[in-house]
């Protein structure tokens, strides 16, 4: 059996806009999306912000009624069986938010062992392991109000974790962490996994898909557009090459220009301090920086390389440069 | 299977309980609202009142103790939920297997408790303060119009927390509602110096009986059956509170799961 299952899960949103002549306007979140997670699986949820990774979620750990289709977690009905789903699971959402910030990590873990039945024995035992398990068992007395932010992720995962459930959803767990947070967190999700604990996560950076998950799916604007191992992902762009050109400062047309050219097949941008990276893909290699410099007569030009194909360029290719 | 399913809902409460316990002690705003005020409202009155000697005291601490559990009610009990909202902490408790209304429970005793502490503070300092002998006639049934008291605010306050969720509107007539009841239910005067017409809207509020079993009992001034009949009222206006709130967490929980209001987006 496998631990989530979801069919055909679809989600709107309606919202009413206007002052005077109100209208409702219906915006879909999740459009008919598919997929099965095995028992013991770390299955990974990738999209760009706003895609719907999210809203699934929410509709997984029965925060949300899902509009229509069907999704199962641990064999129950999201909808119709939410509390047999609860004592099951555990999830956290990405940010500070949601944990008593006026009490101490301790109170809080104790707070929410009483509310998920975790017996006070069992509890006594777990609360100081998971602590340890994150990192925080010498600041375990202090107010949350006082942790980092990375702190208070952690803290949410040993949350998550106090009635050792069968099935974690980790929704953008980094997101917002310095790099040494991220790493202490991406150590702890590995830890689970070893632990064979099944774990749908959600992220928004490549590497760190690459790096934890099985499987991934790759959603944008609510729909998932490929669904596979890392390697078979990346395996979806072998017919391209990457060309990178760092520019300071980019000229407002430069970006429709160069995706009208007939051999580029996707171009993104992205912020790097002062500077601007822009990604090109394309099918004919390092001949593209000729016909492509002419563009950049008017823009200071850095560095310029031509490299192979990582998973970040599969799911630039599969968003259509949205990442 | 019942007695362990009952022990872990009564775990949960009493750490619910426990928990607010701690963070309305961190609050500011929640110690001036159910301990401060009502000092200060019992100082004023007895300064007024005081040519009356002790035989007025004890009513205006325990009308004054009851403005304080009406403030904790209204301000604390009334947001249990749109204030864990607030935090982002609802959607913790709305996915945990303790539901909604036992968590409310835990954290309204925890607020009516509170409020409590402000009647006894009260009763301290007006003693200190104008040296008066102040004694609670009928002492038992004093003790047990407490306890059914706790019963009737604690499920008003379930009902006003299921309330204040159906329609946030109803929160913003929360500083206007404040003084209304304390006149209405009689907490400082009898509403018989009130018009006619405002005694139907007396009844139906547990506030009211709580006032009429408290201050009957602590001045001796009701007879054994009237404080009885009190007591009946507020428990007949406790289940029915408690049974509407029921119902209404339900759909509550379930429109917000439609809406996506669990959480601040």
């Amino acid at each position: 059996m496998n631990a989530i299952e979801v069919q055909n899960l679809r989600r709107v949103f309606t919202t009413n806009i206007g002052r005077f002549r109100r209208e409702s306007k219906e915006i879909v979140a999740v459009e008919d999306i598919s997929f099965s997670v095995g028992e013991g699986e770390l299955f990974g949820l990738l999209g760009p912000n706003g895609a719907g990774k999210t809203t699934t979620v929410k509709m997984l750990t029965t925060l949300l009624i899902p509009s229509s289709g069907m999704a199962r977690v641990g064999g129950y009905d999201v909808e119709k069986e939410a509390k047999e789903i609860s004592p099951r699971i555990g999830f956290i959402f990405g940010g500070e938010r949601g944990l008593y910030w006026r009490l101490s990590a301790i109170d809080n873990l104790r707070y929410f062992s009483s509310l998920y039945h975790v017996d006070p024995d069992t509890s006594k035992k777990r609360i100081p392991e998971l602590l340890e398990m994150v990192g925080l068992e010498e600041r375990g007395k202090e107010k949350v109000e006082g942790f980092s932010r990375g702190m208070k992720q952690r803290l949410h995962i040993a949350r998550a974790l106090l009635h050792d459930p069968e099935i974690l959803f980790l929704d953008e767990p980094t997101m917002g962490l310095d790099p040494v947070g991220a790493r202490d967190l991406r150590r702890v999700v590995r830890n689970l996994q070893s632990e064979k604990k099944t774990i749908l996560l959600t992220t928004h950076y490549m590497f760190e898909a690459d790096m934890l998950c099985e499987r991934i799916a790759v959603i944008n604007k609510g729909q998932i557009v490929a669904l596979d191992t890392p390697e078979e992902l990346k395996k979806k762009v072998n017919d391209l090459s990457v060309i990178e050109v760092e520019v300071f400062g980019v000229q407002d047309n430069l970006l429709e220009s160069i995706r009208k050219l007939d051999f580029v097949d996707s171009v993104s941008i992205e912020d790097r301090d002062q500077r601007q990276v822009l990604t090109v893909q394309t099918p004919i290699g390092s001949e593209a920086i000729s016909d492509l410099m002419p563009l950049f007569e008017s823009s200071r030009v850095g560095k310029v390389i031509s490299r192979e194909p990582t998973l970040e360029d599969a799911y630039v290719r599969l968003v259509g440069g949205e990442g | 299977m019942r007695n362990s399913m009952f022990m872990k809902y009564f775990r949960a409460v009493r750490t619910t309980f426990e928990i607010t316990l701690r963070q309305n002690f961190s609050d500011a705003f929640i110690i001036f609202a159910v301990i401060i005020q009502p000092m200060i409202i019992a100082i004023l009155a007895l300064w007024m009142l005081r040519e009356r000697g002790g035989d007025i005291a004890i009513f205006v601490i325990v009308g004054s103790g009851l403005t304080g559990l009406w403030s904790g009610l209204l301000f604390i009990s009334g947001n249990s939920i749109t204030g864990e909202r607030w935090v982002g902490t609802l959607e913790g408790l709305v996915a945990s297997p303790t539901p909604m209304p036992y968590i409310v429970l835990g954290k309204n005793l925890a607020n009516v408790f509170q409020s409590l502490i402000s009647m006894l503070a009260s009763y301290a300092i007006v003693a200190l303060l104008f040296d008066l002998q102040i004694n609670v006639q009928n002492p038992l049934l004093f003790g047990v119009s407490i306890l059914i008291t706790v019963v009737a605010f604690v499920s008003f306050g379930l009902l006003m927390a299921a309330l204040f969720v159906i329609n946030p509107s109803f929160a913003q007539f929360q500083n206007g509602l404040e003084f209304p009841i304390y006149i209405l239910a009689g907490f400082l005067f009898p509403i018989a110096l009130l018009p006619g017409w405002t005694t139907p809207l007396s009844y139906i509020l547990a506030p009211y009986w709580a006032s009429l079993a408290l201050h009957g009992s602590a001045t001796g001034a009701s007879s054994s059956s009237e404080i009885a009949f009190s007591w009946a009222m507020m428990l007949i206006f406790a289940t029915l509170y408690a049974y509407i709130s029921n119902r209404l967490f339900n759909v509550v929980l379930r429109r917000a799961k439609v809406d996506a209001t669990l959480s601040m987006q």
